[in-house]
C-alpha cells in the first residue's frame, strides 16, 4: 500500500495547473476526436471499476484495504483525465468540474484515512473509573470490563488500564510512528510478512519506556499489589492487549499477546511485549486485510489481577451457529482458559436453557489430559490434570446456572448475544474476564444441502461445525507454521488443533478441519469472519485423510466426503453465511463509505437545470456530466465542418446529396484520389448509406412542366434559405464515429452516431430543424419524426420545428439497424412538411412509414 | 361606384391550401384531398424542391389518372360496382408520382390586382384557380368560387 498522503499529494492539482486547452477552432478535428476517444475509454474504465467495487459489497468476495486503495487510485486518475479531456474539447468551458472533483475527492480521502483520535488521559486508569464509552482511551476489552464492573456490578478481577494516550507517549518518545512502515507489505507473502513483522517488533522491543510512563505503570501495579496483600497472598497480573478496535466492532480475536502471571515489577516489560505483538505477522495480515491502516493500530493494555483459576472457559449466550436455538452454551476446562480459546483440549460443554429456571439441557464432560496453571515463578505451565478431578465436571450445576444468568444479564445490557470469558478462582468465586459481541453465522439459505448423499463415501461424520458452508479441495496438512507459507489456493486445511495463525491461509482455504478445537475458539471466530466452512473436533481427520486427497467438507450437516461433489458445493454457495458476516468487517465499512462518494447518481436528467458541475456530488455524477457534455461538444463538429471545409473530399455516391467526407482516422480506407461508398469504413456511416441507397429518392422534376418557376412560396423565403439549398452535407468520420450534417431541402439535420464494441460508448443523436413550409406544417413534420423515432427507442425533445433525439447504450448491431431506419426516415421526410396540411395527414404518414420501412 | 376591390381579401393564403412536392404519389394526393375535404379545397398545389410553384393537381385529373380509360367508356358500360373502378393495375397507378399529372400555371395575378382582372383571366383561360403573388413571392391562390361570390354580391346590391 502506497502512502495515501503521497497519493493524494500527487493527484491534488490546482486550477492554475490545468493544461490550457487550445481553442476548439484551432484544435483539429483529429485532436478533438482523440480527446473524445480518451474520454470514452476513461468513462468505461470508471464505470467498470465502480461496478467491480459495488460487486465486492455483495459479500461474495474477500478483498483487502489494498484493493480499496488501488480502486480509488484508478478512479481518481480516470475522473481527473475525463475532466481534462472534456475541458480540452470545450476550451475549458467546464472548469467547474475541478472544484467538484476536489470536493468529492477530499471526502473519499477522509473515508480512506480514518486516523484514530487518541484522547488525552492519564497513562493509567483504574477499572473503577472505566465504562464502555471509553473505548478510545482504554480499548474495547478494558472498556467492557469496566462497564461490567461499574454498571452491571458483576464480579471482575481487580486491575487498571494503560491508556491509548500512554501508547502514543511510548510511540512518540521513540519516534516509532516514523520508523514503522508496513504500508508496502505484500500480505500474500508469509515470508515478507514475517520479515517485516520481526523488524517492527524488534524496533518496539528495543525501544525505551519513557520514565514518566514507567513510573505511572509501576505505581499502579504496586498499588494493586498492596490491595492484594491486604487480602492475603501474593500478587501476579495478567497483562492483556486491548486494542482500540479490538472486540468493540471487529474481531481481533487472539491476535495479540497476553502475558500471564506477571510479577508487578515485570509489568512494564510485559507491556512492551504486548505493544510489540501489535505487529506480529498475523496481526499485520489481519490489520491490512481487514481494512486498517498503520495509524489505526493503537493499543491500550489491561493489567488485571491474575486469577489462579481452578477452571476457566467461555460462555456463548446463544449458539453461534444457529441463533434460533434457545440454549446458552458454556465451555470450560480445568486450569487456565487459554486451552479453551486456543482449542488445545476438548472442553466440558454445558447447554443451559434461556428460560427460567434455566435448567441444564446438555452436559458433555470429556476426560481432560492436560491443563494450564499459573507457575510459581510467574508464567503459565502445562501439567497433567490430577487424577481426582480428571473425570469430574469443572463446574457445579449451580455455578453453570450462575454463569448462564450472567450471560443473560450481559446480553440484555449490550442488546446482542455475547461471547464471555470466565474463571473460577481457588475460593470458588466466578469472575468475568471479558465480554464481547458474539459473531453469529447467518442462517439464510435458499437451497437446502442434503443431509447425506447416497452413494457417496463419507469419510468422517463427527465433529462440530464452527462455520457453516460447503468447501471442497485437496487436503493440506498443517502441523507447523511453515506449512502455512506454502498453503495452496483452494486447499482444505487439516490440522491437529486450531490456531489463530491459520488466519494467514484463510484467504486461500476452501475449508478447515481440526481434530481438536471448539466452535467457540478464536480461530472459529475468524473462520466465520472469513466465511471458511469449518468442522472442528473431528478427532480422526489427521489419520483418516491423506495428503492431497480431494474431499468435500459439508459444514452444514457435518459430513466429510471423499472426492469433490459439485452438487454440494453449489448448494453451499447459496448459503449466505459469509455474505452477512463479511459485511461487518472494517474494510467493508471503508468500501461502503467511499462508494458513497463514488456511485450514487444525482445528475439524472440533462435538461434539468441542476445538471451542472456545481451539483456533481459523486464521481459518477462527474463522469456522467462529462460524457454528456463531451457528446454535445462532438455534436458541434458538424458546424465546424461547414466553417472549415479544408480536408473534405467529395463522396461519389448515387444519392441526391452532395456529401463531403472528413476522415478523423479509420473512417475511410483504401482511398485513391476519390472516395466511393466502398471506401467508407465508418460503421455508422456504412449503415446509414446502405439504408439511404436502398430506398427510392424523389426523381427529377418533369421536363415539360416549366410553369411559373420563378415564384417561390413565401413561407420558404427565410434568410439564407436559397444558400442552404446548395450547401454540401459534411460527414466527419472515424471507424466508430459519424457526425453527418445533412442539408436536405430547407431543413438541416445532424445525425451523429457512435457504434463500437462497447455498449456504453454507443449512441445516436439526431437534431432536426427548419423546413420550407409554414411553421405549423414544419411542426407537424417534427411530430411525425418524433413519433417514429420513439418507436425505435429514441428519447426525443421537440419544440415546434426543432427536434433533438437520442438513443444510447445499444449494441453495435442495434445501432446499425436504427441508422438504417433513420436513412429511410431521412428520405421519407424530405420536404414532407409541405404536405402536412393537418394532423390527420400526419397520422396517415406515420402509419405509412411504419408499414413500409419500420421493421420490428 | 364601388371602391376598388383588390384580391387581398379573397386570396386563400398558401399556408391554408393543400400542397405537395412533385414527387408525391397519386395515393398521397388522394389522402391529402380526403383529409382536407372539410375545407372544400378540391385541388392541390404542386411545388418543386425549391418550393417553386409548378402547377395544380385537380380532382378530375386524379380520377382520370387512376383509371385512364374511365372517361372514354360509353355510358352504358359504366359499372355500378365500385370494384370496377379500382382494378389491380389502377392500384399501381396510385404509386405514380403526381408530377406527370399536373396542370401548369401560365398566368399569375398580384395581390393588388382587382377582382375583375382575375375574373377576366379565368374566363379567358377557362380556369377556376389563379396563383397570387405578393412582392414577387407566391402568397396564395384565388378561386372562381370566391370571385363569383364577390361579383354576385355586387349585382344583387345594384
Amino acid at each position: 500500500m502506497r502512502s495515501l498522503l503521497s497519493i493524494f499529494k500527487k493527484i491534488k492539482f490546482k486550477k492554475a495547473d490545468i493544461p490550457k486547452a487550445s481553442p476548439p477552432d484551432r484544435m483539429s478535428f483529429k485532436e478533438r476526436y482523440d480527446c473524445f476517444q480518451k474520454l470514452l475509454a476513461d468513462n468505461n474504465s470508471i464505470l467498470e471499476t465502480q461496478a467491480d467495487m459495488e460487486e465486492k459489497l455483495s459479500g461474495d468476495y474477500i478483498f483487502d484495504m489494498h484493493y480499496v486503495d488501488s480502486r480509488c487510485d484508478i478512479l481518481v486518475e480516470k475522473v481527473q483525465s475525463v475532466i481534462e479531456n472534456l475541458n480540452s474539447l470545450s476550451n475549458g468551458e467546464y472548469r467547474g468540474l475541478y472544484d467538484a472533483f476536489e470536493k468529492i475527492n477530499s471526502v473519499i480521502k477522509d473515508s480512506l484515512i480514518k486516523n484514530i483520535e487518541i484522547p488525552v488521559t492519564d497513562f493509567t486508569i483504574p477499572f473503577e473509573d472505566v465504562t464502555k464509552d471509553m473505548v478510545r482511551s482504554v480499548g474495547g476489552k478494558n472498556a467492557n470490563l469496566g462497564e461490567i464492573k461499574n454498571r452491571l456490578n458483576l464480579p471482575v478481577p481487580e486491575g487498571f488500564c494503560i491508556s491509548s494516550h500512554a501508547f502514543k507517549r511510548f510511540m512518540d518518545y521513540n519516534e516509532l510512528g516514523d520508523k514503522i512502515n508496513i504500508s508496502s507489505v505484500d500480505t500474500d507473502s508469509l515470508v515478507e510478512l514475517t520479515r517485516v513483522s520481526k523488524a517492527v517488533q524488534n524496533l518496539v522491543l528495543n525501544a525505551t519506556v519513557p520514565p514518566d510512563l514507567e513510573k505511572s505503570i509501576l505505581d499502579a501495579a504496586l498499588k494493586l499489589k498492596r490491595k492484594a496483600d491486604l487480602r492475603a497472598g501474593g500478587f501476579y497480573a495478567s497483562v492483556r492487549s486491548s486494542a482500540i478496535h479490538e472486540d468493540a466492532q471487529f474481531t481481533f480475536a487472539g491476535q495479540y499477546k497476553t502475558a500471564l502471571n506477571v510479577a508487578p515489577e515485570d509489568v512494564v516489560s510485559a507491556y512492551v511485549e504486548i505493544i510489540a505483538s501489535l505487529f506480529t505477522s498475523r496481526a499485520i495480515f489481519y490489520c491490512k486485510s481487514k481494512g486498517f491502516h498503520v495509524e489505526d493500530m493503537v493499543m491500550a493494555v489491561g493489567v488485571v489481577e491474575m486469577i489462579d483459576a481452578k477452571a476457566s472457559g467461555v460462555v456463548y449466550s446463544r449458539d453461534p451457529t444457529d441463533e434460533s436455538k434457545r440454549g446458552i452454551i458454556i465451555n470450560g476446562v480445568w486450569g487456565l482458559g487459554k486451552y479453551v480459546v486456543d482449542g488445545i483440549v476438548k472442553p466440558h460443554t454445558y447447554v443451559v436453557s434461556r428460560d427460567i429456571p434455566m435448567p441444564i439441557l446438555e452436559k458433555n464432560q470429556p476426560v481432560q489430559p492436560f491443563m494450564l496453571i499459573c507457575g510459581l515463578e510467574g508464567g503459565a505451565i502445562d501439567v497433567r490434570v490430577p487424577d481426582y478431578i480428571r473425570r469430574m465436571p469443572c463446574l457445579t450445576d449451580e455455578q453453570v446456572t450462575t454463569l448462564a444468568g450472567y450471560a443473560l444479564v450481559l446480553e440484555k445490557h449490550y442488546g446482542k448475544p455475547q461471547d464471555i470469558e470466565w474463571a473460577l478462582d481457588l475460593n470458588d468465586n466466578l469472575l468475568i474476564l471479558q465480554a464481547r459481541p458474539l459473531r453469529i453465522v447467518a442462517e439464510k439459505r435458499s437451497m437446502p444441502v442434503p443431509r447425506s448423499l447416497p452413494g457417496r463415501k463419507i469419510l468422517i461424520n463427527k465433529g462440530q461445525i464452527a462455520c457453516k458452508g460447503v468447501g471442497a479441495g485437496k487436503v493440506h496438512f498443517v502441523t507447523k507454521d511453515e506449512e502455512l507459507k506454502s498453503f495452496p489456493e483452494g486447499a482444505v486445511l487439516v490440522a491437529r488443533h486450531t490456531s489463530t495463525r491459520f488466519v494467514t491461509a484463510m484467504n486461500k482455504a476452501g475449508a478447515i478441519i481440526a481434530d481438536v478445537g471448539s466452535p467457540i475458539g478464536h480461530m472459529a471466530s475468524i473462520a466465520r469472519e472469513y466465511g471458511v466452512p469449518t468442522i472442528l473436533n473431528t478427532e480422526i481427520a489427521m489419520k483418516t485423510l491423506k495428503a492431497s486427497q480431494e474431499i468435500t467438507v459439508d459444514a452444514i450437516n457435518g459430513n466429510i466426503y471423499e472426492g469433490r461433489i459439485e452438487q454440494l458445493v453449489e448448494a453451499g454457495k447459496k448459503d449466505n453465511t459469509f455474505k452477512d458476516t463479511a459485511k461487518d468487517t472494517a474494510v467493508f465499512e471503508v468500501l461502503r463509505g467511499v462508494l458513497q462518494s463514488i456511485v450514487p447518481l444525482n445528475l439524472i436528467y440533462p435538461e434539468d437545470e441542476k445538471f451542472s458541475p456545481q451539483y456533481c456530488e459523486t464521481f459518477h455524477d462527474i463522469t456522467r456530466f462529462a460524457h454528456e457534455m463531451a457528446m454535445n461538444e462532438m455534436f458541434k463538429l458538424g458546424k465546424g465542418a461547414h466553417q472549415r471545409k479544408g480536408g473534405a473530399v467529395k463522396l461519389v455516391v448515387k444519392l441526391p446529396l452532395d456529401i463531403r467526407v472528413i476522415d478523423l482516422g479509420g473512417g475511410v480506407e483504401n482511398r485513391s484520389d476519390k472516395i466511393t461508398v466502398d471506401n467508407i469504413a465508418c460503421i455508422p456511416m456504412k449503415a446509414l448509406l446502405k439504408g439511404m441507397m436502398a430506398i427510392e429518392w424523389p426523381g427529377p422534376p418533369p421536363v415539360n412542366v416549366k410553369g411559373l418557376l420563378s415564384v417561390i412560396a413565401s413561407t420558404a423565403m427565410q434568410p439564407n434559405s436559397e444558400q442552404s439549398l446548395s450547401e454540401p452535407s459534411f460527414a466527419v468520420l472515424s471507424r466508430e464515429y459519424m457526425n453527418f450534417s445533412i442539408r436536405l431541402g430547407y431543413h438541416l439535420q445532424t445525425l451523429e452516431a457512435y457504434a463500437g464494441e462497447r455498449i456504453n460508448d454507443n449512441y445516436i443523436r439526431f437534431l432536426f430543424k427548419g423546413g420550407g413550409a409554414s411553421h405549423d406544417r414544419r411542426a407537424r413534420r417534427t411530430r411525425l419524426i418524433k413519433e417514429i423515432l420513439e418507436k425505435i427507442d429514441f428519447h426525443v425533445d421537440r419544440t415546434g420545428d426543432v427536434l433533438d433525439g437520442r438513443v444510447t447504450k445499444y449494441d453495435r448491431t442495434s445501432i446499425e439497424k436504427k441508422l438504417g431506419v433513420m436513412a429511410k426516415l431521412t428520405a421519407f421526410t424530405k420536404q414532407l412538411d409541405m404536405t402536412l396540411f393537418n394532423d390527420a395527414v400526419v397520422d396517415w404518414y406515420i402509419k405509412e412509414f411504419i408499414k413500409k420501412h419500420y421493421v420490428e | 361606384m364601388a371602391k376598388i376591390k383588390n384580391l387581398k381579401g379573397l386570396m386563400i393564403p398558401i399556408t391554408d391550401y393543400p400542397h405537395m412536392p412533385y414527387w408525391a404519389t397519386l395515393e398521397e394526393a388522394v389522402v391529402l384531398l380526403n383529409f382536407s375535404y372539410e375545407t372544400a379545397h378540391d385541388t392541390i398545389l404542386v411545388f418543386d424542391e425549391s418550393y417553386r410553384l409548378m402547377g395544380v393537381l385537380e380532382q378530375k385529373e386524379i380520377l382520370r389518372d387512376i383509371h385512364p380509360g374511365f372517361s372514354k367508356l360509353s355510358l352504358e358500360k359504366v359499372s355500378d360496382k365500385w370494384e370496377k373502378l379500382i382494378l389491380t393495375h389502377n392500384l399501381d397507378q396510385l404509386k405514380k408520382p403526381i408530377k406527370d399529372f399536373i396542370t401548369p400555371f401560365n398566368i399569375i395575378v398580384d395581390v393588388e390586382d382587382h377582382v375583375l382582372k382575375a375574373a377576366h383571366l379565368m374566363l379567358k383561360h377557362d380556369i377556376d384557380l389563379l396563383p397570387v403573388k405578393e412582392s414577387e413571392n407566391l402568397a396564395g391562390v384565388v378561386k372562381m368560387h370566391d370571385i363569383f361570390h364577390e361579383i354576385a354580391a355586387f349585382i344583387l346590391k345594384s
